[in-house]
């Protein structure tokens, strides 16, 4: 099987006064379609970075990224934005939602930088919302949401797109342990479904969600295991 | 992303604040409103002037005294009975059909008790026909009563009302500067003529107002009417040859009179309205840069607010181009509802000063609605929106999406 995502010896460098940063070295990975992968390290251990250079949120500085066999190296922002657009879906820690528009509105958004023709955007944004199991909330103002309906809107504006990859960067790191395994559920049927993920955190429990962790530490990929127990739907993520 | 979205994403972007929204248009509804009201008032003010000097007719000169600094004419030591004389003669103006001559003074007018400050005009008959001044009740002056300096007196219409509420003029005597004056005659309602309030005036031979009230043999003004219009470029010239003659005047020498066909005055009037409508105009333009600097501001305050949310649609596709789109449109959205705003406003209001002038003047004023006035504010607005939205709009399109989703 072709891989999704390809990296081969990338650096992200960041260049200040006199001195730089390395933030990710010589990373080297391959994710296939329809795995779950969670990439794990502590904080300031540049699995963000990863996350953002593997995202198309920021360009590497050295090294090759190959996302769905095409080198995204030379591409202009605008490329950039239309692969993340149509190949990427993201849900943040903080959940990024627009607070005072309606959980259809916010999972809508996406469609609107779309080449997706809007007589399907209904059908879209409702199975979207279904598939996170928010019917029910469909016209809330998302700023009346708990934390955890919170995060499952982001996880439907993800999807709305169909993306090839979901990021999920610590999605349980704002919510309380029932919230949080809500959320690895759905992310965990999303995958059961098909859905290419790549988890980012830094609590192992939530990690074993996944089925293979890399893992991180000072810029450096320091590990790649294959999760042997996986932690079962329900389980406790913290 | 259609323009459509953006319209509706801007809609939205702005609906979320409306009263910070409302607030930063408020420059720019005052700065349009003063331009749709100065403009409204500035093409009455012509209207008006216009109307009337152009309701003398196109065929009469104004000769008047060149040394006079506007306003209505004084009579002045530049136009004498010589001078009428020698304009009278065929000789001199063949065009002319009509040579009137007149003085005119404000004074005070009274009856018994009851005062009036108006206007006083000496006249000759010929204005009873030139201007259609027969008397409602009583008789106009006569060619005797100019020979004979009569001391008699018509009076207008509203003083007529003031002077003499219920009571039977003709006959009466009224006083002006300590002289009397017997009424022989009351006028019609006339408003106003050339911007000359006749209904708020009596009139006396022109004879009897030289020698009682200006004690001088003077006039204010000559009113020539021409045979042809197409004889009144020779005509002014001929004006012109007769008097630097009689005036003595050496070649090489200014005029010391001054002769205005009725389409060159207009002209002269309408220059000097619309120069004072775009001084005004200018003075509320300032206004709007003030509003404009305004709108930046809350642009800028307002993309630095919203960076994360910047960062995240760019994460979920926006380009940069998207988002530049979005935060231009905002800014001229904001301005061109604010122009909207100024120009129902400043319709309203210049709709009601219309009235109010009307009304406390007595002027025959109309309210012209400025659709240039209307057409110039929404491009303004427009273009205030534009030039000052667009390096709000270029700071967050260049906002990195990294750096964006980070902003705390």
């Amino acid at each position: 099987m072709k891989p999704l995502i390809e990296l081969e010896r990338v650096s992200k460098i960041y260049m200040g006064d006199g001195f730089e940063t390395k933030a990710l070295v010589d990373a080297t990975l391959t994710v296939n379609k329809g795995e779950f992968v969670a990439i794990m390290g502590p904080s300031g251990s540049g699995k963000s970075t990863l996350l953002h250079v593997l995202g198309l949120l920021d360009r590497h500085t050295v090294g090759k990224y190959l996302l769905s066999g095409r080198n995204v190296e030379n591409l202009t922002d605008d490329e950039l934005a239309n692969l993340r657009n149509e190949k990427l879906g993201f849900v943040f820690q903080s959940f990024n939602l627009l607070a005072k528009e309606t959980v259809y509105e916010n999972v809508k958004l996406p469609l609107f930088y779309s080449q997706i023709p809007k007589k399907d955007w209904a059908k879209r944004v409702n199975d979207a919302i279904a598939a996170v199991k928010l019917d029910h909330r469909k016209e809330y103002l998302v700023q009346k949401l708990s934390g955890g309906e919170k995060q499952r809107v982001a996880i439907a504006r993800a999807l709305v797109c169909n993306p090839e990859v979901i990021f999920a960067d610590e999605p349980t790191g704002n919510l309380d342990s029932v919230s949080g395994q809500a959320v690895m559920d759905t992310l965990r049927d999303l995958h059961e479904k098909g859905a290419t993920i790549l988890l980012i955190t830094h609590e192992p429990n939530t990690a074993r969600n996944a089925e293979r962790i890399i893992r991180i530490k000072d810029g450096l990929v320091v590990g790649d295991e294959k999760v042997v127990d996986r932690a079962k739907k329900g389980e406790a993520v913290k | 992303m259609t323009f459509s979205d953006s319209i509706h994403s801007a809609y939205k972007g702005l609906s979320t604040s409306k009263g910070r929204s409302l607030l930063t248009i408020l420059g720019i509804v005052i700065g349009i409103m003063s331009i749709m009201i100065v403009m409204s008032l500035g093409a009455g003010a012509q209207r008006l002037i216009l109307d009337q000097v152009d309701s003398l007719g196109s065929k009469i000169i104004f000769v008047s005294d060149s040394r006079q600094a506007g306003g209505p004419p004084q009579p002045t030591e530049s136009l004498d009975d010589r001078d009428l004389t020698e304009l009278r003669k065929k000789t001199n103006v063949p065009n002319a059909n009509l040579v009137l001559a007149s003085a005119f003074n404000a004074q005070r007018i009274t009856y018994g008790s009851e005062a009036f400050d108006g206007a006083v005009q000496g006249i000759t008959p010929e204005w009873e026909r030139a201007f259609s001044l027969t008397p409602a009740q009583g008789d106009f002056i006569s060619d005797d009563d100019v020979r004979s300096s009569a001391k008699v007196a018509v009076i207008g219409y509203t003083v007529r009302k003031e002077l003499f509420p219920g009571e039977d003029p003709i006959g009466q005597i009224v006083k002006v500067k300590n002289n009397s004056f017997r009424v022989i005659g009351v006028l019609p309602e006339k408003g106003m003529l050339a911007l000359f309030g006749y209904d708020q005036s009596i009139f006396l031979p022109i004879s009897t107002f030289q020698n009682t009230i200006l004690n001088a043999k003077n006039y204010g003004n000559f009113l020539i009417e021409v045979d042809d219009e197409k004889n009144i470029n020779a005509t002014v010239e001929d004006i012109k040859q007769t008097l630097r003659f009689t005036h003595n005047i050496q070649v090489g020498e200014d005029d010391d009179f001054e002769v205005q066909p009725q389409a060159d005055l207009a002209d002269r009037l309408g220059t000097i309205t619309t120069g004072f409508s775009l001084f005004l105009i200018a003075v509320a333009a300032i206004s709007l840069v003030v509003g404009g600097v305004g709108i930046m501001n809350i642009m800028l305050v307002s993309v630095s607010e919203r960076t994360r949310e910047i960062g995240l649609r760019k994460a979920v596709g926006a380009t940069n181009k998207n988002i530049l789109m979005q935060f231009l449109i905002e800014a001229i959205m904001l301005t061109g509802v604010g122009g909207i705003i100024g120009i129902i406003l400043g319709g309203l209001f210049s709709y009601g000063a219309a009235q109010a002038i009307k009304q406390f003047s007595g002027l025959e004023w109309s309210f012209e609605f400025p659709i240039q006035g209307m057409i110039i504010g929404l491009l303004v607005a427009v273009s205030i929106g534009l030039v000052f939205g667009i390096y709000p709009a270029r700071k967050a399109a260049q906002k990195s999406p990294t750096e964006a989703l980070r902003y705390e």
